[in-house]
């Protein structure tokens, strides 16, 4: 750890200048009993809900119980350095995280507190926002119409997700959740070159709950090599943090998006994982004295949560003139909560609430996951509610024939598995099913532009592929990509253009597809 | 300070009585007096000591009682009655605070790093009495330890103009700084 004079001097100087300033009247109060990462204050009369207090050596804490003779406080530090008796004060401020361009590219903790090794952030007092803010209201949104490209095929082609819409990813553990969402984070690239300058780029903003360490330090890598830092931010609150950091991390999180949010710009922020997020909330709660409820839940668990993804929205073009804390319209939020099952147990408390509170969900499945299907979407009963409406025509048309493809096929899987004897329509159909599945696999850290994943769909749903064997559908898709883009470049340009895939297009299509089957011997 | 529930109730219906009867002041002084007979240690001993019958512990202590106003001699014998004798260690400052509150004023204290004039410890009272709304009465506190200024507390608040606090909140500050950084 490196001392760094000017900022040691620059704080001296601040203290000489301010040194026969105003002193100000502080709440105090006293510790009656602290541990386990909570304490009960006597004293604090003015202290307000969520407000930042600070015991005698230095420790933080969050008050959340105001009761008629105590305060009940969760400490966001080193626990066992508050004793009994220790004074606290109130600070006057509502607990707060940095915001803005300076934490681009960095790894900060719940408080928006740098950690990871490069120094302090550059920011202001303006820059600080409450961590808990209202949603935006009704008329201060607009319906999803744009979409958010993941870059997956199975996700963008089927269950695609629009800017402003909140899309949960459930799954087992192992069923590539994170992959998921680090393979989101990557293809933001193609939005504004991965300059966070550019206002077209997607701020990303990953939040970890409770993972691992070695999980987070991971993600960080993998951006690092995709060249996708520059544009995301990293909050962690990893599984050795205070639970209190744990739960408070997606606040902050969305905080730090609602500033890019309200200046107009596009963020997707993710929280990975809203499950332990409760179960940090849980053993506060708990701690607090809470009543619990279902499943020893404190009775508002269902309230975190929805409070939380409703921050999630796309702002009206003419937000400003309703509320003026809105600096621009047009900005929006798009919210990917991730809830791990236990079991593939979608009907338990958490995963129910939070799928009631989200416009789809994105199943991830065990069984696909190990059977080689990559990634594991189910995308039978994956929905998005809203995405359509994001989708370019394009791939509208395209991935229609897909879905119905796919259904029917799942439908005749049951029955191929009896039996020899099947009519040529039946066969033909299981055929087509195969090759499709096998051309929404995909590879980790691959994300695919959408009008590559428009023409390869296409291929398959034509009919194209039904006479190419199954195990050579990835070679194909490798050789087909290549030669469009050296031979033909102008198809994927105009279906960027017009958004729609025009006949003219679909012939050409036709007869490459051909040409590189015939290339492939 | 931090009165227990149970004090604060004992010593609200003591209050109310005086109050209806006009005695504030005089059941002040001597609440105040059983007070400081009872804090001795070994009275306190006495009191608490279990092989002692109640009765011969308040015939002890009529003999005190006796010059008193009755509502403290029913006071103390009800606080026998309901196993709350403990209660007498803290009457006298729960009465005196609920006083202070009845007249709208309060008590407080200051810490400083050297014995302040009454003229200072008056107008810091005053001072602090504009900004609360109250009349304050404060108390001085010598502790070396501040090295110079004042710190006032009142009623659950404080105005920390040590330079001991100023060194805190420095080292605090220089502390973060660092942290950041690494």
């Amino acid at each position: 750890m490196d001392l760094r004079p000017a900022e040691v001097t620059s704080i001296l100087k601040a203290e000489i200048e301010n040194y026969k300033g105003e002193t100000k009247l502080q709440s105090v109060g006293t510790v009656l009993s602290a541990g386990d990462g909570v304490a009960r204050v006597y004293g604090l009369d003015d202290c307000m809900m969520n407000e930042l207090v600070e015991f005698g050596n230095g420790v933080r804490g969050v008050a959340l119980n105001l009761e008629e003779d105590n305060v009940g406080c969760v400490l966001l530090g080193d626990s066992t350095a508050v004793k009994e008796g220790d004074e606290v004060r109130s600070t006057g401020r509502i607990i707060s995280v940095p915001t803005g361009d300076a934490l681009l590219g960095r790894v900060v903790n719940a408080l928006g507190d740098p950690i990871d090794g490069k120094g302090p952030l550059s920011v202001t007092e303006d820059d600080l926002r409450p961590i808990e803010q209202p949603a935006p209201s009704v008329v201060e949104r607009q319906p999803v119409d744009e979409p958010l490209q993941t870059g997956i095929k199975a996700i963008d082609a089927m269950i695609p997700i629009g800017r402003g819409q909140r899309e949960l990813i459930i799954g087992d553990r192992q069923t590539g959740k994170t992959a998921l969402l680090i393979d989101t984070i990557i293809n933001q690239k193609t939005t504004g070159g991965g300059d966070p300058t550019n206002p077209e780029q997607v701020i990303c903003i990953y939040v970890a709950m409770g993972q691992q360490q070695s999980t987070v330090v991971d993600v960080v890598n993998r951006l690092e090599q995709a060249g996708a830092m520059p544009y995301t931010i990293v909050v962690s609150a990893s599984a050795i943090d205070e639970a209190s950091m744990q739960y408070l991390a997606a606040y902050g999180g969305c905080a730090m998006g609602e500033r890019f949010r309200d200046a107009g710009r596009h963020v997707v922020i993710m929280y990975d994982d809203l499950y332990k997020q409760a179960l940090a909330y849980r053993q506060v709660m708990l701690l607090l004295r809470r009543p619990p409820g279902r499943e020893a839940f404190p009775g508002d668990v269902f309230n975190l949560h929805s409070r939380l993804l409703e921050r999630a929205a796309k702002l009206s073009d003419d937000a400003p003139n309703i509320n003026p804390r809105f600096e621009k319209g047009g900005g929006s939020i798009t919210a990917l909560p991730v809830v791990e099952t236990q079991e593939g147990d979608v009907s338990a408390y958490i995963p129910t609430n939070v799928i009631s509170i989200t416009d789809g969900q994105i199943f991830l499945e065990a069984s696909l996951f190990n059977s080689g299907v990559r990634p594991g979407v189910n995308v039978g009963i994956s929905v998005s509610r809203v995405g359509g409406a994001a989708q370019i025509p394009a791939m509208k048309k395209t991935a229609g024939g897909l879905r119905i493809n796919l259904a029917q096929y799942r439908e005749l899987q049951a029955f191929a598995q009896f039996g020899s004897d099947l009519d040529k329509a039946t066969q033909d159909t299981l055929t087509r099913g195969e090759k499709l599945v096998e051309i929404l696999k995909q590879g980790q850290y691959a994300p695919v532009e959408v009008a590559d994943q428009i023409m390869v769909i296409y291929a398959g749903t034509s009919g194209g592929l039904d006479e190419l064997e199954t195990g050579r559908i990835v070679e194909f898709e490798r050789e087909f990509l290549e030669y469009m883009r050296d031979t033909k470049p102008e198809v994927a340009q105009s279906i960027m253009d017009t958004k729609k895939l025009s006949d003219e297009a679909k012939a050409t299509l036709d007869e490459c597809i051909q040409a590189v089957i015939a290339q492939m011997g | 300070m931090r009165l227990s529930t149970v004090t604060t109730r004992y010593v609200e219906a003591l209050f109310q009585l005086a109050l209806e009867r006009d005695v504030l002041d005089a059941m002040e002084a001597d609440v105040r007096r059983l007070a400081g007979e009872v804090s001795d240690p070994d009275v306190a001993a006495y009191l608490a000591d279990a092989s002692v019958t109640d009765e011969e512990k308040i015939s002890r202590l009529e003999k005190v009682l006796s010059d008193m106003n009755e509502l403290l001699g029913d006071f103390v014998r009800l606080l026998f009655e309901k196993g709350r004798i403990e209660v007498l260690l803290e009457a006298g400052d729960a009465y005196r605070l609920r006083l202070l509150e009845h007249r709208g004023a309060t008590e407080g204290r200051v810490e400083s790093a050297r014995p302040l004039e009454p003229a200072q410890l008056d107008e810091l009272a005053a001072a602090m009495g504009r900004e609360l709304g109250k009349e304050v009465y404060l108390r001085n506190e010598v502790d070396p330890g501040l090295v110079g200024g004042v710190r006032v507390f009142v009623d659950n608040r404080m105005i920390d103009n040590s330079v001991q606090g100023r060194l805190d909140g420095l080292s605090r500050k220089l502390r973060e700084a660092r942290l950041g950084a690494g």
